[in-house]
């Protein structure tokens, strides 16, 4: 945390406007209003969609930052922003501090062969072309030989355990096949940063488990940029670094998982954690005193249940359970990095349980 | 009901009205009937001018390309002709076989063989050569206007209603100044034929494009591809299935407009043989020779048919090579004995036959059959057309029919209208008074101004304002042009066809849907149908009933009433098996479930079939032009065979213009009834 990243992606100001005169209607709307919610109100009344409204975020490099939100709250069109599959209509966009829109068409393709990967929703797998081909396409429009792309395609294939179905077409996989594809073709030209839009969503439940887990162990080992789409509450926890919470095109809160489920902003934040069991995923790092906060020092009693900061709250409840006194939490070095109040690790599990 | 009337009750209102005052004023006015000639504006001979000018501008060029496709089309029919049969037929057995296994190999080797033993070898290699160099260059055109309006959006819009109206204009009306520009030849057939199968090629490779997933475009672009690597790697393949419908749409087209072009330049092709024959009289011969063509059509169109299956089964492509050197060999062993392949003319005989047999048909049946063609001329055609106050003489009906009697008609239709309307159906009130009207008027003589209010009400109600105002002005154009008599006569004949085949399709296709056996019978019919060039279906109905309008309506209900069968059909059959499981667990009968559930929700679909039949009564409206119709199709015949592009022209826009509103007003309902449904 204390090393200092660099960005990988910058977006500022970033609209995404849909209608009859979208660049003229924006234009209007920001000259008149002052806030980002008037103007958007404006552009609603005559007549536009605000799909995106006034994102400002930055995703370190290495980051995976989820950006979650309920269908029609702009996610999507986000990603497409970033991506440039849509021209954002206002804002700047910086990837490794490149504008990407304002980037020529031919520095787009250059960008998109080298840096860029995505993983889409319904796959869109090339039905034409067996799942060899499918994955090396992306090094077929570079010019590589062919030898050269399929030996590269079938490193990736193995990778995404799909070793042997290399001739099969598309529609002879399975749905957790497909997206595998979808994954390995995204990953054939090692690309430095990585969209996934909703990459699991069209899965049933035991594929998708098993598909985020691999997906971990993938990230584990590439360390790639990633902005992951998602409208499942529990797979941006369990994924993210960082969440963003999108309604209505507006970034309502940006923060850790535990940030989210300990402290959401407004209501619709909350009602997303409501179904999630706060224990599992808040850590005891977001709960914990430290020595600024109390500024007088870490004062506790003298038991040590051996509190890590990097427990989760269900965990430290069980170690103290039949305890009243702060008990000190360490850090991964052993020291003593601060002190949590037992009660207040379960009054924090009460919240929402009503 | 008494609350606000709706749109439609309104504007049968207004019709109602002006009609009436129209029947009041008619002999006061004789105008309202018959549009006076002094109101006309010489459309027609500006027309002419126009595009005489037009054309004269670019015949050079027109000619320059005439010449230059003389060559291909001449290597082609010289290829054709000078190939010994042996090596056509093991060529043809291969395409079977590649394309559909056995059974298409079958296919190709029975029809391939009565094509030999038909006599007509050589007039059929002469057609096909004609397709051969047509269809490559309207699939060129065709993608290239399917490539430019996806790829432009700003031409896309234009570029539909460019190609929905070549879809409405008649064939005929084309080859006008098709005519003028290329000069008679068989030029001016290909080049047609290139232009009439170009439209479905571009309309299927817009729509292939148009419907490839989203995302498959986005994964194409995130991988970097250039706009030429995305559209020619991935988009295109993408939408192959879809674009091979188009292939064989466009085949279908170019040999359908290659017979039809025979009218005009004829060349010892099939279609020429086909057209002389039945000039002659020759039945026998001319349902030979449109058995020929049949024959090319079913086979073109199987093969090219199964290309757009979405999984096709792969056949050993070295039983296909040994097809074609098994006719190689036996060709260069054959070298020289073969002779003319009309010495393999065997059906000379039962061509006679056939003639034998007809001639002793019609005798036979004589009484019978020509009670149906006078029963159905005199009392119901005659009378729609000219009305019952002139259709109803003592020569025919056996009494005179008098003002009285229509006056009492309309107390008649007056009172069961008014009784609807007391019950609450204020439109169905109406609509009996409008047809009481229709009847007593006759459609051919209906005042324009009731049918100009009548046409803008329906608009109205079916697709808003902008479409009435757009119909009513298109029709004003007819009517200044002094075509209006003429398309009045068009009108009656499609629209009594059509309504023909509404009843007569709408039955077989609600049978259809009841029994599956039936349905087992109906299908290779209507495949049969539809394979079937427009041209052919002249045949045996001329055979059996001579030259006249009775032949003509039969023509056209044969080709138009396919459609109606099928959607009516698919409408029913496809109600969604909740609705049915709703409906049974409600107790419903079969038949309830048919009147109450299916037929609401096929609705939309049936009405989608209507149209469609509507563009095939058109169509064939004026290739019936030949056998005997009044109107505009035979204004456009003969403008065809004067090389008078005006008239051509107006009339072929005229035609084009009744056909155009009547399918936008039947798919603006079919929209409402969508729209209610929430589909």
């Amino acid at each position: 945390m204390t090393v200092d990243l660099k960005n990988a992606i910058t977006c500022q100001n970033v609209w995404q406007v849909f209608g009859a005169t979208p660049d003229q209607a924006l234009k209007d709307a920001l000259g008149q209003h002052a806030t980002a919610d008037d103007a958007a109100a404006a552009l609603r009344e005559s007549g536009h969609v605000p799909a995106v409204q006034d994102a400002n975020f930055e995703v370190k490099e290495g980051e995976l930052f989820v950006i979650m939100g309920l269908s029609g709250s702009g996610k999507s069109t986000l990603i497409r922003c970033i991506s440039h599959l849509l021209q954002a209509t206002h804002g700047k966009i910086l990837i490794d501090d490149e504008d990407i829109v304002e980037a020529s068409d031919k520095r787009l393709i250059e960008m998109r062969r080298h840096k860029l990967g995505m993983v889409f929703q319904h796959f869109g797998l090339f039905p034409h072309m067996t799942v060899a081909d499918n994955v090396a396409y992306p090094l077929r429009v570079q010019g590589v030989r062919k030898s050269e792309r399929l030996a590269k395609a079938r490193e990736v294939i193995d990778l995404v355990g799909l070793e042997g179905r290399e001739d099969r077409f598309p529609r002879e996989l399975s749905g957790g096949q497909r997206q595998r594809v979808g994954i390995a073709r995204s990953l054939v030209a090692d690309c430095s940063v990585w969209f996934l839009d909703e990459p699991f969503s069209a899965l049933d439940p035991l594929i998708r488990r098993q598909l985020q887990d691999e997906f971990l162990q993938i990230q584990e080992k590439l360390k790639t940029t990633i902005v992951f789409i998602t409208h499942d509450i529990n797979e941006a926890l369990k994924l993210a670094d960082r969440i963003a919470i999108m309604r209505d095109g507006k970034i309502v809160q940006i923060g850790t998982p535990s940030d989210i489920v300990l402290n959401p902003v407004d209501d619709y934040v909350r009602e997303f954690s409501k179904d999630v069991a706060k224990g599992q995923h808040a850590k005891l790092r977001s709960m914990m005193q430290t020595a600024g906060d109390t500024g007088a020092g870490l004062v506790h009693g003298a038991d040590d249940p051996g509190l890590t900061q990097d427990m989760t709250i269900d965990e430290a409840l069980a170690r103290c359970m039949s305890l009243y006194e702060p008990v000190p939490v360490h850090g991964a070095d052993g020291k003593v990095v601060g002190v949590v109040n037992p009660a207040d690790l379960a009054s924090a599990l009460q919240v929402d349980r009503s | 009901m008494t609350g606000a009337l709706t749109t439609g009750t309104k504007a049968a209102a207004l019709a109602v009205i002006v009609g009436a005052l129209c029947l009041l004023f008619e002999g006061l006015m004789p105008w309202i009937i018959s549009f006076p000639a002094a109101w006309t504006l010489p459309l027609t001979n500006w027309v002419g001018t126009g595009a005489g000018e037009a054309l004269a501008l670019i015949k050079p060029t027109a000619r320059g390309f005439s010449d230059l496709m003389s060559y291909p089309m001449d290597w082609a029919k010289l290829g054709l002709n000078a190939a010994p049969w042996p090596l056509i037929l093991g060529v043809v057995l291969a395409l079977g076989w590649r394309t559909g296994g056995v059974p298409m190999l079958v296919l190709a080797a029975v029809g391939m063989a009565f094509v030999l033993a038909s006599g007509y070898w050589e007039q059929g290699m002469n057609t096909l050569a004609l397709v051969a160099v047509s269809v490559p260059l309207a699939l060129i055109m065709g993608a290239g206007i399917g490539i430019l309006a996806n790829e432009v959006p700003r031409v896309r819009e234009p570029v539909q209603v460019v190609l929905d109206v070549m879809q409405t204009v008649p064939t005929f009306a084309y080859l006008t100044p098709l005519l003028v520009l290329f000069g008679f030849g068989p030029v001016v057939g290909l080049v047609a034929s290139a232009i009439y199968a170009a439209p479905p090629m571009a309309r299927n490779v817009l729509l292939g494009l148009q419907r490839i997933e989203p995302e498959i475009k986005e994964a194409a672009i995130m991988a970097g591809g250039t706009r030429r690597q995305q559209l020619f790697q991935i988009e295109l393949p993408a939408a192959m299935t879809q674009i091979m419908v188009g292939v064989n749409q466009s085949l279908m087209a170019a040999l359908s407009m290659v017979i039809i072009a025979a009218v005009i330049g004829g060349f010892n092709d099939i279609g020429w043989e086909v057209l002389l024959t039945m000039r002659k009289g020759w039945f026998g011969q001319s349902l030979m020779a449109g058995m020929v063509i049949v024959v090319f059509a079913i086979l073109i169109d199987r093969m090219s048919g199964t290309l757009a299956q979405e999984r096709k089964p792969q056949f050993d492509s070295r039983i296909g090579w040994g097809l074609v050197a098994l006719g190689a060999i036996v060709a260069v062993v054959t070298y020289g004995q073969l002779g003319e392949t009309s010495d393999y003319a065997m059906l000379g005989p039962v061509t006679k036959q056939v003639d034998a047999g007809l001639t002793a048909f019609t005798t036979a049946n004589a009484d019978w059959l020509n009670a149906l063609k006078n029963n159905a001329l005199f009392y119901v055609l005659l009378p729609i057309r000219i009305g019952l106050d002139q259709a109803v003489l003592p020569f025919t009906w056996g009494f005179m029919w008098t003002s009285q009697m229509s006056l009492w008609l309309f107390a008649g239709a007056g009172v069961v209208s008014a009784g609807l309307i007391v019950s609450g159906r204020v439109m169905g009130g109406l609509i009996v008074l409008i047809i009481a009207g229709i009847l007593e008027t006759g459609v051919s003589q209906l005042p324009w101004p009731f049918a100009l209010v009548a046409a803008g009400g329906l608009a109205w109600s079916a697709g808003g304002r902008k479409l009435a105002l757009l119909i009513v002005a298109l029709l004003a154009s007819i009517l200044l042009a002094g075509l209006w008599e003429r398309a009045l006569l068009s009108f009656y004949l499609s629209g009594v066809s059509v309504f023909a085949c509404a009843v007569i399709g709408g039955g077989i296709g609600l049978i259809s849907a009841v029994s599956p056996m039936t349905w087992k019978v109906v299908r290779p019919v209507c495949d049969m149908l539809q394979t079937i060039p427009l041209f052919v279906f002249l045949i045996p109905i001329l055979m059996v009933f001579q030259i006249g309008e009775f032949s003509a309506f039969l023509a056209i209900i044969a080709y138009a009433i396919v459609p109606m069968i099928r959607y009516t059909r698919q409408g029913l059959v496809e109600t969604p098996e909740e609705m049915i499981e709703g409906a049974i667990a409600s107790g419903a009968t079969k038949w309830q479930m048919l009147f109450h559930v299916r037929a609401p929700y096929a609705a939309p679909t049936i009405l989608l079939g209507l149209n469609q039949t509507i563009l095939y009564a058109f169509a064939m409206l004026v290739i019936a032009a030949l056998i005997g119709t009044t109107g505009l199709g035979q204004s456009i015949y003969l403008a065809l065979n004067k090389a008078d592009v005006g008239l051509g022209l107006s009339a072929g826009a005229a035609m084009a213009i009744l056909a155009f509103g009547a399918d936008r007003i039947v798919q603006g309902f079919a929209e409402d009834r969508r729209k209610a449904l929430g589909l």
